[in-house]
């Protein structure tokens, strides 16, 4: 499901930034750190679509850094565990087929493919009813539960 | 991650920080990335170097699954309909006391039938606010009325 929430992050700046282009390029330094990560506790940061505040600048000891708290808004994309959501199927085989759901990888086991639903190879691997009414292949949409979430380093 | 063990959207446990946030349907989605690259087209020679893999994934899928799309319409007149759309959704809200997540999936994935919608969120059944089948038929007719927005 995608949010629009409020992130907080400390970020650092060279001296070499300051002057009259401080804020913007403090601005565009947190959108090239920010987006496109990925926490376990909020998803996906798809997109920055604002600044909410620019706390006072906390110069570093011993370095020209300055550290600066920025309040942002942003657009994330956190899937639950029980949330039904429509995706696209990547990749299909005996062990179940991939699908992905925007920036989610999601894997379906073939244990949780309906039982009258059987595994064809060929091509086209594909999963199809035995009147041949429904087909699950590359690039079907299909619409699933969330059974459980895992997070690596970088993605979900 | 505490909490995390206990987390189940089918009961709306999803959080304190998420049950009180903006939840998005595909559709603003779309109209949010959508704007965000046309600034950078303006702003970039090359716009697809600029965006990270997350965002054009999600672009692609919000485009895919918008259930709201009106490609010939010029962009002001999506706008207004835009907003038909989401005071409707407000109201729907507000008379049926969903909370904004269960609102999104439902206005994501329009079930037709009260099973269908029931199977979707199981919460709206559960969550205590006496919504018996008659009151969520109710609120999917008045859900259906922006399909006629399409």
């Amino acid at each position: 499901m995608f949010f629009h929430i409020v992130l907080e992050r400390n970020m650092q700046l060279h001296p070499r930034y300051f002057g009259r282009n401080l804020r913007d390029n403090l601005v565009s330094k947190l959108m090239k750190d920010v987006e496109g990560t990925c926490s376990g506790r909020h998803g996906f940061v798809v997109a920055v679509t604002g600044i909410e505040n620019i706390g006072k600048g906390l110069i570093r000891d011993g370095t020209g850094f300055v550290t600066f708290p920025v309040k942002y808004q942003c657009v994330v994309f956190r899937p639950f565990k029980g949330e039904i959501l429509e995706a696209v199927v990547t990749m299909v085989n005996k062990m179940g087929f991939f699908a992905e759901a925007g920036p989610v990888q999601i894997f379906v086991s073939n244990h949780l493919i309906p039982d009258d639903m059987e595994f064809q190879s060929g091509d086209m691997p594909n999963y199809t009813t035995s009147d041949g009414s429904v087909k699950i292949q590359k690039d079907s949409e299909v619409r699933l539960k969330i059974i459980g979430t895992r997070v690596d380093a970088t993605e979900i | 991650m505490s909490g995390e063990e206990e987390e189940n959207a089918a009961e709306l446990k999803i959080g304190d920080e998420f049950l009180k946030a903006k939840c998005l349907m595909n559709c603003e989605v779309s109209l949010i990335l959508e704007h965000k690259y046309e600034q950078l087209q303006q702003t970039s020679d090359d716009p697809t170097n600029s965006v990270s893999q997350v965002f054009e994934k999600s672009l692609q899928y919000v485009k895919r699954f918008s259930r709201y799309k009106n490609p010939d319409a010029v962009r002001q007149v999506r706008d207004l309909l835009h907003q038909i759309v989401i005071l409707t959704y407000i109201r729907i809200l507000a008379r049926y006391q969903l909370a904004e997540f269960e609102l999104c999936v439902l206005g994501n994935l329009c079930p037709e039938t009260v099973e269908e919608a029931i199977a979707m969120v199981p919460s709206i059944k559960t969550r205590g606010r006496a919504q018996d089948d008659e009151a969520i038929e109710k609120m999917l007719n008045d859900l259906s009325l922006i399909k006629k927005f399409e």
